[in-house]
């Protein structure tokens, strides 16, 4: 009898060690279980820059959702947002793609514009930056100034 | 008879069909129309000598003004902000910006030297287009800028340009929008009549 309640105390522990390790999982994963709050929009990129899904975007710093989908579209970049539930993304907004710091790992900055009209679920945002690239840039300095 | 008037009427509207999306070089077109009539305004030599330089300024500046829709620029520029402006204030805005940017770039295009126009396309989608047009410097480097359009009746307006991937509406939205959150829209407004009016 007492050692049944043993095994049953350790079975519960390894238990509420293996919920407690998906938590982690899927809290650290970023991952959503239960259907994603908020809506989706997309933007067409010349260059992605190796964005990964699950990048962050952001509005003046603040996290406002993730990148959840990357594909080519017509040789382009085709990146769907998950924005933020009741936030207003205006219709001549601008996306880019930017990086954190030098070397740093690439995320989403949204310019928010001054239209009146608001971007609908599902609804594209037209104005969009393609990530610079450094490498170009310096090569274009090394062998000759662009003006 | 009667079949052949059929045929002959959809061979009209298949020509119809495919003059259409033939026309759809319309922004492109426009483009180059302006880009041409600026690089003639800049090569005539009759305008060369300083004293026309007065001159050859207001001429240039009319043909940016026929192309551009300084208004929308504004608009996009200012973003959040605009909507919070009187109109008088839009007015004067827009004014200004206008200003400092042909401040900023005529000097460039006075500059020119003989650089090469290469175009390469548009797309079109809806009211919006995207126009891509290659710089060519005599060193040979390729600068590319994209001119995004928007139909406003029959005619195609500029609303943002892209040099180098960079866009010129997201670098000036960002500093007006740091100046004015961190100061006042008034005190933005003094910083670019003190741009504009700088030598």
């Amino acid at each position: 009898m007492k050692k049944f309640d043993l095994e049953v105390a350790v079975g519960l522990f390894i238990i509420a060690g293996i919920v407690c390790l998906g938590y982690l999982s899927i809290k650290l994963g970023k991952m959503e279980v239960l259907g994603e709050k908020g809506y989706e929009v997309y933007a067409i990129f010349s260059n992605s820059g190796g964005l990964k899904v699950g990048s962050t975007i952001e509005i003046a710093g603040v996290d406002v959702g993730r990148v959840k989908n990357i594909t080519l579209d017509n040789y382009q970049a085709k990146l769907v947002f998950m924005l933020r539930e009741g936030l207003k993304i205006q219709e001549d907004a601008i996306a880019s793609i930017k990086t954190k710091g030098l070397v740093g790992e690439r995320y989403i900055v949204i310019t928010p514009g001054g239209s009146e009209k608001v971007i609908q679920p599902g609804g594209r945002i037209r104005e969009t930056q393609s990530p610079v690239d450094i490498e170009e840039l310096i090569s274009k300095f090394v062998f000759g100034k662009i003006d | 008879m009667k079949r052949t008037r059929l045929y002959l009427c959809f061979l009209v509207l298949l020509v119809l069909g495919i003059a259409v999306p033939g026309l759809a070089g319309v922004s492109e077109e426009k483009i180059k129309q302006t880009t041409d009539r600026i690089l003639s305004i800049v090569m005539d030599p009759a305008l060369k000598n300083p004293s026309k330089a007065e001159e050859r300024k207001k001429l240039i500046r009319s043909a940016v003004d026929e192309r551009f829709d300084w208004t929308e620029m504004t608009r996009r520029a200012l973003a959040t902000h605009w909507a919070q402006r009187t109109p008088e204030e839009k007015k004067e805005f827009v004014r200004l910006f206008s200003d400092l940017l042909e401040r900023t770039y005529l000097g460039k295009v006075e500059d020119y030297s003989g650089e090469k126009v290469r175009y390469e396309g548009e797309t079109i989608d809806g009211d919006y287009s995207v126009v891509k047009v290659k710089i060519v410097t005599k060193k040979n480097k390729d600068i590319p800028v994209h001119y995004r359009l928007r139909k406003e009746g029959n005619d195609w307006l500029v609303y943002d340009i892209s040099i180098e991937g960079v866009s010129l509406i997201n670098n000036y939205r960002t500093q007006f929008n740091s100046i004015i959150t961190q100061s006042s829209y008034e005190n933005l407004v003094k910083q670019l009549r003190a741009k504009i009016t700088q030598k």
